[in-house]
């Protein structure tokens, strides 16, 4: 009988990764970008679950509602506002700085890969989260508020300045032209 | 437990096919949404990463880096709209002004 508390976490792990690889391909072959959004959002919520099994709860939670929740549900609104035809796949060109691009950039990763897959060391530990600490300070969530409003703060406090640039920016940039608009 | 590496090249994958979307689609809400998968690859890093180091701070940069991706979708669709209104389209092959 083997022991199926080591074999869960790779049986997770993989089959998640698969979904997660399936569903991204879908989500840039889709031809109509509403069905591109709904991958996505399949997509976050499978990456949620992988966050989950890696014990980050919060970012879990986060994901879903921020990710799933709102950034999606704006590019749907915006698709719908657009009403876009359908993109023509069969004839797309690449330039050849596209194509360098892609190529430089894959030949990184699968040195990356290559590395990993070695056995090369990473600098990084074992893979064992201190459970027992975390899990004695409160738990996981308990620990990132404490760290995000003690040690973060300013980086904290900065990320809600760029929100409200990213509000104003967004409402100047989105508004119609005073000219544009009819004679009152 | 899964070895890290695993999360790594499960990140480059789907890195690689975010940016292959963001190269290649000529949809500009298409390439938005890519920069949103190649941004969540990154995620998938720091959060496996913080895990192997023993610590929370790769969530917190998580928690961060998801601050920083909404505000980027919040002004790059508002520059769709703009440009969509101006132009009547958002097909990247036609909108060349930018282009060399």
């Amino acid at each position: 009988m083997p022991d199926f508390s080591l074999i869960l976490p790779h049986v997770v792990f993989h089959t998640f990764a698969l979904l997660i690889t399936i569903v991204s391909i879908c989500v840039v072959a889709a031809r109509h970008p509403v069905k591109s959004a709904v991958f996505l959002v399949v997509d976050l919520f499978l990456l949620a679950g992988l966050y989950a099994s890696l014990d980050s709860h919060f970012v879990a939670a986060i994901q879903i509602l921020v990710y799933a929740g709102a950034i999606v549900v704006l590019f749907l609104f915006v698709i719908m506002l657009l009403n876009l035809q359908q993109e023509q796949l069969k004839g797309i060109k690449f330039t050849v700085v596209e194509a360098g691009a892609l190529l430089i950039t894959l030949i990184g990763f699968l040195v990356v890969i290559f590395n990993a897959l070695a056995g090369k060391p990473t600098g990084l530990g074992d893979g064992s989260l201190d459970v027992a600490a975390i899990e004695g300070a409160g738990g996981n969530t308990q620990v990132v508020a404490m760290k995000l409003l003690t040690d973060f703060i300013w980086p904290f406090e900065l990320a809600s300045m760029l929100i409200l640039m990213a509000i104003v920016a967004a409402i100047v940039i989105a508004k119609k032209d005073k000219k544009e608009l009819p004679a009152a | 437990m899964v070895p890290i590496e695993f999360y790594f090249v499960l990140a480059c994958v789907m890195f690689l096919i975010g940016l292959f979307g963001a190269l290649f689609r000529r949809n500009l809400i298409m390439v938005l949404m890519s920069i949103e998968l190649m941004l969540n690859a990154v995620n998938l890093v720091f959060v496996s990463a913080g895990r192997s180091i023993g610590n929370v701070d790769g969530q917190i940069m998580v928690l961060f880096v998801i601050v920083v991706a909404a505000c980027e979708a919040a002004v790059g669709l508002a520059m769709v709209i703009a440009v969509f209104r101006k132009y009547g389209t958002v097909n990247t092959d036609i909108l060349r002004l930018l282009r060399g």
